[in-house]
Formats: structure tokens, sequence, C-alpha cells
């Protein structure tokens, strides 16, 4: 066998085989939920491999980008599909890393002694979301060409130090002649060399402090063998979501550049929306007041508060989460146990208001669309979202908070205890009989 | 029977997962349409996802397992003793400083890339034709009143920041402001396309209420009134560009802009 004869190559010169029994034995909890974070890395490994081609065919010049990715689609049927696979990766990716990031969030999953990974789980995140918009700005068509000009200006609005970085970020003005190369640097260098570096720390804790669980047992791990039941479990995984990626590709187009053509700074598609996962920046842009505040005679632009300080502040709050949970909750103890959500109403309540808060603001990013498609002034429809950001996210809070306090209450009710399983016999009488419950299972020691 | 059903479904899906990567390959050597071969791909990776699953719950163990959590801190003894360089005083300080110097020099070449631009201008300049995208030079009527058109200086079509948008009124309609009397000539008002609030082109005008509307966040300019904005997040008015009639009768600008174009940033002079 190749793989006994690979395994005494290495066990010879590393003694590596003491590892491997050690990792194969390891013990993994499962639950549906602790899939969502492997779904994020599995597109993140297609990202990489689906970008490595695509570097092959882009040329980073404000004049060659646009005709060099739409060549790539007329040269080769399989060129449009890679194009496709890369952008419904990025798309997953960021979809995956935000429902993970709920997983994690309700069942708080982040207290001592995780805190770390959690803040490098939010670094990740915003990562992957500037990589996400480098990413379908190369192109540089008509719609994403004008969200690098949308970008060039909020950067812009920066006090002191925005003209700087823009002119640094431009090689001069917008569109500068090194503005797409800059952005692909970004895009195929640091920002996936982050996030690989920030993937292998936030692997490597969670396999050095173990992963959480459900089942309470605070000093053991209880689940199932790496080797073979996990592996086998998370190579399902891996090619469902590849599965599910190329489906996606195959069947719904992405980002139609050809439809948009090429940039100029005085044209734009009607209506134009930023992918999903940056959209709450652009209907915060959309929402926010027209205030040019003036200090010490200098302008600061309207743009400056909802498009550097909102997400600044929303940032900051995330990050530093999990010691704002220990300070609300009074528990500074280390926790491998997960909380069920329900038995925290108030912190449901704080994640279902943020998210509704991002709803908002997503659903704002198409305000023309709905204000159209409604037949009512688009200004009435900004009033009522600048309305509805505060007045619904404080609902939210309290109708999650209500809501997950019933669903505890029946909880409670029902004693806590899982429905009572019987096994029925069928008699020579041809009647039933009950048979003892099965005796609970000792889970063994591994 | 019950342990061989998972190992002959694992087999099948795999065998599936081989047929559809060779079918994926052929597609792809056929120049066949993108979405099949995805499709290929997709079934093929589905199989193999088959498989493991299948292989997952047949080898899977009975029961759960349970292995120890060891301690992760704090480690004994915790507070780690002063030593030379970590007790307090002026000597661990210094290697602060010093290390900090070092991390400043490593700005410095950021820094010097901080040349401040210069005000910016436009290529617009006083006896400059107006034409429009196609390089066509554009008279007084060529534009229908109640029409708009995206025009540029001559010699000067897509240049940056450039882009005007030349709109004919009905003489008398346009309140110009003081200053600005004879910027229209013939009912012919011209603002820079460049909205004032994020850069995007203000690609939409209402001609039935005279206002001009920008898709990316919805401002909205008053084009018989400066180009106000009058609602949505924008704060200042489209610059306009000041019209005459040359010796041919050609639209011509008098010069640039009134203000400087797109959007605002602190060290623009206001």
């Amino acid at each position: 066998m190749m793989s006994s004869r690979l395994a005494r190559f290495a066990d010879e010169r590393f003694g590596s085989n003491a590892a491997v029994r050690y990792f194969k034995a390891k013990v993994f909890p499962d639950n549906w939920s602790f899939y969502l974070g492997e779904f994020a890395l599995y597109a993140f490994a297609l990202l990489v491999g689906t970008g490595i081609w695509l570097t092959f065919v882009y040329e980073a010049s404000p004049a060659g980008a646009y005709d060099s990715v739409v060549a790539l689609s007329r040269a080769a049927p399989i060129g449009f599909l890679v194009r496709q696979i890369h952008h419904w990766s990025a798309v997953t990716f960021v979809a995956a890393i935000l429902l993970h990031m709920g997983r994690i969030f309700f069942t708080a999953a982040f207290r001592k002694p995780r805190e770390l990974n959690w803040v490098v789980g939010i670094l990740m995140l915003v990562l992957a979301s500037l990589a996400g918009f480098t990413g379908y700005s190369l192109p540089f068509d008509a719609l994403s060409g004008t969200g690098v000009r949308i970008a060039d200006s909020v950067l812009l609005s920066v006090p002191l130090v925005g003209g700087w970085a823009a002119a640094v970020l431009n090689g001069g003005g917008f569109p500068g002649p090194l503005l797409l190369s800059h952005l692909y640097t970004f895009h195929v260098y640091y920002l996936p060399i982050a996030i690989a570096l920030l993937l292998a720390a936030h692997l490597g804790m969670m396999v050095y402090q173990k992963h959480t669980q459900f089942v309470k047992d605070e000093g053991h791990v209880v689940g199932r063998r790496f080797w073979p039941d996990y592996a086998l479990r998370a190579v399902a995984a891996m090619f469902f979501s590849f599965a599910v990626i190329f489906a996606l590709a195959a069947s719904v187009e992405i980002n139609p550049i050809a439809d948009y053509g090429r940039y100029h700074d005085w044209t734009v598609p009607n209506p134009a929306v930023p992918d999903w996962y940056a959209a709450f920046l652009d209907g915060a842009l959309r929402l926010g007041p027209p205030w040019e505040a003036t200090i010490a005679g200098h302008p600061v632009p309207a743009l400056f508060w909802p498009g550097v300080v909102m997400p600044l502040v929303v940032f900051a709050v995330v990050v530093c989460w999990p010691w704002i949970d220990a300070r609300f909750t009074r528990d500074d103890a280390a926790h491998s146990v997960l909380v069920e959500p329900a038995d925290a109403p108030w912190r449901v309540g704080a994640g279902v208001a943020l998210l509704f808060a991002g709803l908002v603001l997503t659903l704002a990013a198409a305000d023309d669309q709905q204000a159209f498609a409604l037949h009512v002034p688009v200004q009435g429809l900004v009033n009522f979202y600048r309305v509805l950001l505060p007045a619904g996210s404080i609902a939210a809070f309290f109708l999650a908070s209500l809501f997950a306090r019933e669903l505890q209450a029946r909880a409670r009710r029902h004693g806590g205890e899982p429905e009572r399983v019987v096994a029925l016999r069928r008699n020579a009488e041809g009647g039933y009989v009950e048979e003892d419950p099965q005796p609970e299972r000792e889970p063994q020691t591994a | 029977m019950g342990d061989d059903l998972p190992r002959t479904l694992t087999r099948a899906a795999l065998a599936c997962a081989v047929t559809a990567v060779l079918g994926a390959v052929a597609a792809a050597a056929l120049r066949a349409d993108p979405a099949i071969i995805g499709w290929l791909a997709a079934l093929a990776f589905l199989a193999v996802a088959v498989a493991a699953g299948a292989l997952a719950r047949g080898l899977a163990a009975p029961n759960d397992l349970r292995e120890a959590r060891h301690r992760l801190g704090p480690s004994h003894p915790a507070p780690l003793p002063a030593d030379a360089i970590t007790r307090p005083g002026m000597f661990g300080r210094m290697w602060g400083y010093a290390l900090g110097a070092f991390g400043v020099l490593a700005l410095v070449p950021f820094v010097a890339l901080a040349r401040r631009q210069a005000p910016r201008g436009t290529a617009w300049s006083a006896g400059a034709r107006l034409v429009d995208a196609d390089g066509r030079a554009l008279k007084a009527d060529s534009v229908d009143v109640g029409g708009v058109t995206t025009v540029f200086p001559e010699g000067n079509v897509g240049a940056p920041e450039t882009a005007t948008l030349l709109i004919r009124l009905d003489d008398g309609l346009l309140r110009p402001q003081p200053g600005r009397a004879g910027w229209a000539p013939a009912g012919n008002v011209a603002y820079s396309k460049i909205c004032t609030h994020a850069g995007c082109p203000v690609a939409i005008y209402r001609h039935a209420s005279y206002q001009l509307y920008c898709p990316c966040h919805q401002s909205v300019f008053d084009v018989l009134d400066a180009a106000q904005p009058i609602s949505g997040p924008a704060t200042r008015a489209l610059p306009q560009l000041a019209l005459d009639v040359d010796s041919a009768g050609y639209l011509v600008a008098r010069g640039d802009f009134s203000e400087p174009v797109g959007p605002d940033e602190w060290w623009r002079p206001v």
C-alpha cells in the first residue's frame, strides 16, 4: 500500500506515527451547526484553486482589465465557468462565515477561553468581504467601477489622511494608472495570505483548545473519533459544498459584466447595487443624512459618518463582544459547554437586533427598486427606513428575547427531559408489550 | 447484507463520479455549453459526497466517545518572575522606545507618498467647444428643448471628471444665481455629471420636474436652481459650466467649472 509506505517513510524520519495515532483517535463533538465553518473553509479552497487559474488570464490595467475578463468568457466556455465558480464561491464564503458566526454567537461559543478565536474569525470576515470587493472590482465594468468610485469617495471623506490614502491607492486621481494593479495585489496577495494565516491560527487554536459541545460535560469532549468517522463526514461535507457551488455556477449567471460594459465615469447601470455582503454599506450611504460638518475650516463630507464611522463602530462592538458579554453575565469562568440559545434571551435579542439592522441597511441599498415597484416616492421610503433602523432594531431585540423566553419556558414545562422512548414488542397473542427503555448508553472512554 | 449495503453504495457512487468527470472532460473538449460542464462536475462532487457519507454511516462507531479535556490554564506558578530585562525600570522601557523608533522609521516611506494633490481642475477651458460622446460639436439649438445630452470638451472626450450634462430649457425657466446670468445661452444650461456625494454619474434627467437624479444613492438636484440638492444624501450643488456661443455658432465653455468637481474631501477649499 502506498499510504503505509509513506507512513513508514515519515515515521522513520520524524517519528510521525505517534502524532498520526493521536489525531486519528482525537474526539470531535458532532452537530449539524458545526459544519457551517467547514463550508467556509471549502469555499476558500475552491477560491484559491479557481483564483490561481484566473491569474493566468487577467490583465491588471485600467485599459486591459475589462477586455481580459470578457475575452476569458469568449475564448473557452470553461473560462466563463471558472469565473462563475470563483464568484459563487466568494458569495458562499462570506455567507458561510456569517452563518458560522451566528452559530458561535447564539450558543456563546466565544466565551473564555475562546475569545481570541472569535476575534480572528471576525477579522477573517472583514478580510473576506474586502477580498470579495476587490475581486468583483477587478473586471472594472460599469457597475464595479462605479462601486470603486464610491469606495474612493468614502476614502476621500476621511479627515486629514483620506486624500493621501486615495492618491496612494490610485497613483493619482481617480481612476489612477495604479488603481487596478493595487486592487489586484490586495486581491491575490495580501488578502488571501492574511486569510490563510488567520485560518491556520483559527484551526490551530480550535484543535489545541478542543471544540465546544452541547453535551453538558465540561471535563470531557464527547463525540466521534476523527478517523474514520469525522474525516469521512468532513470529506462528504467538502464534496457536497463543491457540488452546490458548481451547480449554482452552472445554473445562475452571477455578475454578467458583458451586459454592463466597461467603466466610464459618465455611465452607470440602473439600478446599481453591490454584492449582497457589501450592500449594507451602500444602504447606509443612502440613509445617511445630508450633513456636511466643518471642522477648523475643513469639510467633513456626509459620506464619512455612514461610510466610515458606522462600520468601524459596529466592528469594534462585535470584536469586543466576548468581553462585553462577560461583563453582562458577570461570568469570567472558562466554558466548553455551549449555551442553548433560548437559555440566554437577552443575547438572542442582541444578535437578532444586529441582524435586523443589517437587514434594513441591506434592503435600503435597493430602495429605488422597491419604491418603483410599490409606486411610492424614494424619499418616503428612505425616511421610513431611517425610522425603522433604530425603532425596528429595538423592537426586534424585545420580540426575539420574548420568543426565546417562551421557548425556555416551554422547555421547562416539559421538565427539560427528552421524550421517553419505549420499545414495543409484539407477543404471541398478537398484543404489544412495552419493553424496558434501553438503558442510557454510557459513552465509552477513548 | 447490512454491512455490504454501504460498501456497495460507496462503490456505485464513486463509479458515478468517475463517469461524470469523464463526461465533463468530454463536454469541455467538445466546447459544450459551460452549464453542461458545470452540472456534470457538480454531479461528480455530489457522488463523492454520497460515497463518503455512506461509508461514514457504515463505519460509524455506535456510541459517542469521551476524551478528557486538558487544563488550558493558568499554568503553575502563574506569574513569571521578573528578570534582568522585564524588571521595572528605565532599562526595559528604553528598549521599547528604541524598537518603537524603528517602527516610525518604517512609516517614513509611506508618509513620503503623502504628497497633497494640487486642487484638481478638469480639461474644460475657456473657448473649448462642447462635443457629444461621438465628438460632434454642438450648436445652441442642437439639443431640443426638454432634452439632455452628455458633453465633453473638444479633444478630451471621456477625460476624467469632464462629463457634463447639457440640458435645454425653455427660455426664462432658469432662475440664475447672481453672477451667472449669461451662463445659459438660449436655455442651454450645463452641470457637471459627477455627483458631489460619492462621484457616481448623475445619469437620470426627469424633464417633467426639471430634476437630475443619481441612480447610486438617489440624490436629487434642481436644474432650475443651480443644481442645488433637494433630496437625498448630497450636500453640495453640481458645479455649473458657464457657456457661451462662439462666432461660428457653436457652444463653448467660458472656463472650467464654477467649483471643484466630484465628492468633497478634507483638503478641498471651502
